[in-house]
């Protein structure tokens, strides 16, 4: 890619950014979410690296960082060099197999102050595929003698929060309510008067002396928290819109997705790391459909993603593609095996270019095969070399992409290698 | 005469057909150089200095979380051996799943990786052996086998060379031919010098060094020592892709010791995991770190206690693991449940990936069945307690006792002493050979 397409690209990268919460929430939510004083962040893990797209000013003020240096960034900026590795895997993992977490880790402001955070994490799922649409954090700062790792672990992922979870939430004056117990009036206010207090005790006088005990003090700090992502949680639910809308719970199981032709959020993830063209179809489903294409394969061939996914790939072929080509492609199919082509492949304005296809069938835990990756190299007729770059031949580079995809599918497709109560394998 | 029942696995074509001469290893290799860095920050910014596939970019602008140029060049590489045809069988065709529990415990049914009708050749008593240049060793693997050397850069910037002359004795990476999982290779290091499966302070940086530079957290080394199922005595760590959390990196654990209060490495142990774990965390300093783990585990070679190594995040975790399975089996106090799944617990094992053969044992495997496997692994709390001083001992200590850099062909025993620790186990252990499975 070009120097010249860069400024493009930053341009195009804030644009999903801004369209990230445009396209799932009426734009009413902004004006909501402000009512929130807190610290929290909204991402979005179907961009690459799960960038931030929405951050409180609280989150500002916490930190110290600008909005520039936060949005379209990963959350990780908040970690430094005394945090415990632990954690982090906590997190990782939270994100990996899509639910919720509630850790203590240690946190690093701008200017290289670091504060333990209590940070909750939750998912908010999409109603229409039950897919991972936006992660919401929020961040309790607590005290040091809170943050003690000794006695009480850093994560309070137990088994149960591995079965879906049940919130009862009172939100406006609508009343949902599945607990027996009596309802606990949540509002934003009431939640943000309860963080707001605990960070400016925190930041102004230290730990804080009103605080007894240390068991009654860390429940409190836990069930503030929790409270305030169940708050927030039910105000995108019920800001969101129609058909993009979000839920708290997810519709479909993880095993469920591969059937209908969904990338889960987490799959989703590990393929947009690499930065090539290529595209995955699915044999399972009737006449192959593409089921994800990468953001190069689209400036590729020029085509949006509404117009390739769910579509075979012979879309891409025209007059003067080799039918030989093709039944080589086909007969590789038959076989379960990899093969290289030089196809001849059309772009959506119909200019042609040549492809040196590489495809694969990939497989996934159960040892089926899940999908067929086809990683594209444009290349010129004469010759099969592209521009070089610092190493890897371009051909190299199109295995390595492979060999990627093969990991991730290994442990993320379907319901995968995650802990999971009753989950098919 | 005590015998123990082991079937060992292929790790080179050359291996089976008993072919190759020494000079099966070229003298022009790809190589990949890794940038030198005076104080280590192992979690962050490895990008700033690797490579980047994109030839036209800065680094700057790149996520951190980009696959680093090794990472790239490892699976690249793989696949393309994969699709040449030199594993013995597709280990993706291979089912696995997590077994259900809080644990997470990974099982996999694999019922092509173990050979039948093979002997290895070296008693397991011993965790210090000498080199038997006569026995298979990493000199002997195909050239196809080798995917690149792997060795540190004269600056700070990492590089990469398709073809370049790797010297006498390189460092390599090398496919393993009946592979775990997907990704799985050999890091051998200087591998013409004749090195025997031991730990030293340099060697052990190149296997950090490498987990660093790959960047990745689901790409961990390990190393077995004799007696805790190493199957070859020539020096090499092992490798391999995992997109999963190991249950022994989720175990949570309890500071014993660190080294010094700012940017000092920490020590500390398991807690609530089967198998009792020493857990170093880096500090600043690679070299520190390597130092600190290579002279714990020079003290329990010393001391004849077989142990186990996984580095996990980056290189900025280690478990250190002493068992004593073997001396367990030898003494008939295995449970028979257990032995008959004929699973050996190795460091991928006790991290909680459990590699199993039959489709009976996969079918009902249980997180109980592992916790009954580990049971078994794990040295009881007298004996761990020791080891526990040993370690924090080895970190106060600076000076390497004990131990020198092998270079040459002389007796590797020159400065490392034997001592049978337990004289009955040593007794038991007299002339014991490993038998076929039939």
């Amino acid at each position: 890619m070009g120097m010249g397409l860069k400024i493009d690209e930053e341009e195009e990268s804030m644009d999903l950014l801004v369209e990230s919460m445009r396209n799932t929430y009426a734009d009413t939510v902004r004006e909501a979410l402000k009512d929130y004083e807190f610290s929290f962040v909204i991402s979005d893990p179907r961009l690459p690296d799960n960038p931030i797209v929405y951050a409180s000013e609280g989150f500002f003020k916490m930190t110290g960082y600008s909005r520039d240096e936060v949005v379209g960034h990963n959350c990780r900026f908040l970690q430094g060099p005394d945090t415990d590795r632990r954690t982090v895997l906590e997190l990782r993992d939270a994100i990996r197999e899509e639910r919720q977490a509630q850790v203590r880790i240690l946190n690093y402001t701008k200017d290289g102050r670091p504060f333990w955070n209590l940070f909750h994490l939750a998912p908010v799922f999409s109603k229409a595929d039950g897919t991972v649409i936006h992660f919401v954090g929020v961040q309790t700062p607590i005290s040091p003698q809170l943050a003690s790792t000794d006695n009480i672990p850093s994560c309070l992922v137990s088994s149960q929060t591995l079965l879906p979870q049940k919130l009862s939430l009172v939100v406006g004056s609508h009343v949902e309510n599945d607990a027996v117990s009596e309802p606990l009036l949540i509002t934003p206010k009431t939640v943000s008067n309860c963080l707001s207090e605990s960070f400016k005790q925190l930041s102004a006088n230290g730990p804080s002396a009103a605080e007894d005990s240390k068991g009654n003090s860390q429940g409190t700090e836990e069930v503030k928290a929790t409270d305030a992502v169940k708050c927030l949680v039910s105000q995108l639910v019920a800001s969101s819109k129609g058909k993009e809308g979000v839920d708290e719970k997810r519709c479909k199981q993880l095993s469920e997705c591969p059937a209908e032709g969904v990338v889960n959020s987490s799959l989703m993830l590990s393929l947009t790391r690499i930065q090539q063209s290529f595209v995955l179809a699915d044999p399972n489903l009737p006449d192959m459909p593409i089921v994800h294409a990468s953001d190069l394969f689209l400036h590729l061939t020029g085509y949006s993603r509404e117009e390739v996914v769910g579509r075979n790939c012979r879309f891409l072929q025209g007059p003067d593609t080799d039918p030989a080509a093709v039944e080589q492609i086909r007969e590789s199919i038959r076989q379960d095996k990899p093969c290289s082509v030089r196809i001849l492949n059309y772009r959506k304005d119909r200019r042609p270019f040549w492809n040196l296809l590489h495809l694969s069938p990939v497989r996934s835990c159960g040892g089926k095969v899940a999908f067929y990756v086809g990683v594209q190299l444009q290349v010129m007729a004469a010759d099969e070399e592209v521009e070089e770059g610092s190493g890897l031949s371009a051909q190299m580079k199109q295995l390595s992409a492979v060999g990627a995809i093969r990991v991730a599918v290994r442990s993320l497709q379907g319901g995968g290698l995650r802990r999971c109560a009753g989950s098919s394998s | 005469m005590l015998t123990i029942r082991r079937v060992s696995t292929v790790v080179s074509i050359n291996q089976v057909s008993g072919a190759a001469d020494s000079s099966s290893l070229g003298a022009s290799l790809p190589l990949y150089c890794y940038g030198r860095r005076d104080t280590t920050k192992v979690v962050t910014n490895v990008s700033e200095n690797a490579l980047s596939l994109d030839s036209n970019s800065a680094s700057n602008n790149q996520p951190v979380e980009d696959a680093s140029f090794l990472d790239s060049l490892l699976l690249s590489q793989w696949e393309d051996r994969m699709e040449k045809g030199l594993f013995r069988y597709d280990v993706t065709a291979c089912e696995t799943k997590v077994l259900p529990g809080v644990c997470g415990f990974i099982a996999q049914l694999n019922e092509g990786r173990h050979l039948k009708k093979r002997p290895t050749e070296f008693r397991v008593d011993q965790v210090l052996q000498p080199y038997d240049a006569k026995k298979f060793n990493f000199t002997k693997v195909d050239q196809q086998e080798i995917l690149f050397a792997f060795d540190e850069s004269s600056d700070h910037c990492s590089e990469y060379s398709e073809q370049a002359f790797v010297g006498e004795s390189p460092n390599v990476v090398a496919i393993n031919v009946s592979p775990i999982e997907y990704g799985h290779v050999l890091l051998v290091p200087q591998v013409k010098s004749q090195i025997p499966q031991r730990i030293c302070p340099e060697t052990f940086l190149l296997a950090l060094h490498m987990t660093v530079e790959v960047n990745n957290p689901y790409f961990r080394l390990g190393y077995n020592s004799l007696g805790a199922f190493a199957t070859i005595n020539h020096l090499h760590f092992q490798a391999y892709y995992l997109h999963v959390p190991f249950p022994i990196e989720r175990a949570e654990t309890s500071r014993l010791y660190q080294t010094r209060k700012k940017g000092g490495c920490k020590i500390s142990q398991l807690v609530n995991y089967p198998v009792r774990t020493i857990v170093y965390d880096v500090g600043e300093s690679l070299e520190e770190f390597a130092d600190i783990i290579a002279n714990a585990c020079i003290r329990l070679q010393n001391d004849n206690i077989p142990f186990n190594v996984l580095i996990a995040d980056c290189g900025a975790r280690v478990f250190l693991i002493p068992q004593c399975y073997a001396e367990r089996q030898a003494r008939g106090e295995v449970d028979q449940a257990v032995l008959d799944t004929q699973v050996n617990p190795a460091v991928w094992e006790i991290s909680g990936h459990i590699v199993l053969k039959r489709r009976e044992d996969f079918d009902i495997a249980t997180e109980d069945y592992a916790k009954k496997l580990l049971a078994e692994v794990t040295l009881s709390e007298d004996r761990f307690t020791e080891v526990k001083k040993m370690c924090i001992d080895a970190a106060e200590d600076e000076k390497l006792d004990n131990c020198e850099v092998m270079r040459s062909n002389d007796d590797p025993y020159r400065g490392a002493s034997v001592k049978a620790k337990n004289y009955k186990f040593a007794a038991k252990f007299q002339n014991l050979y490993d038998e076929c499975a039939v």
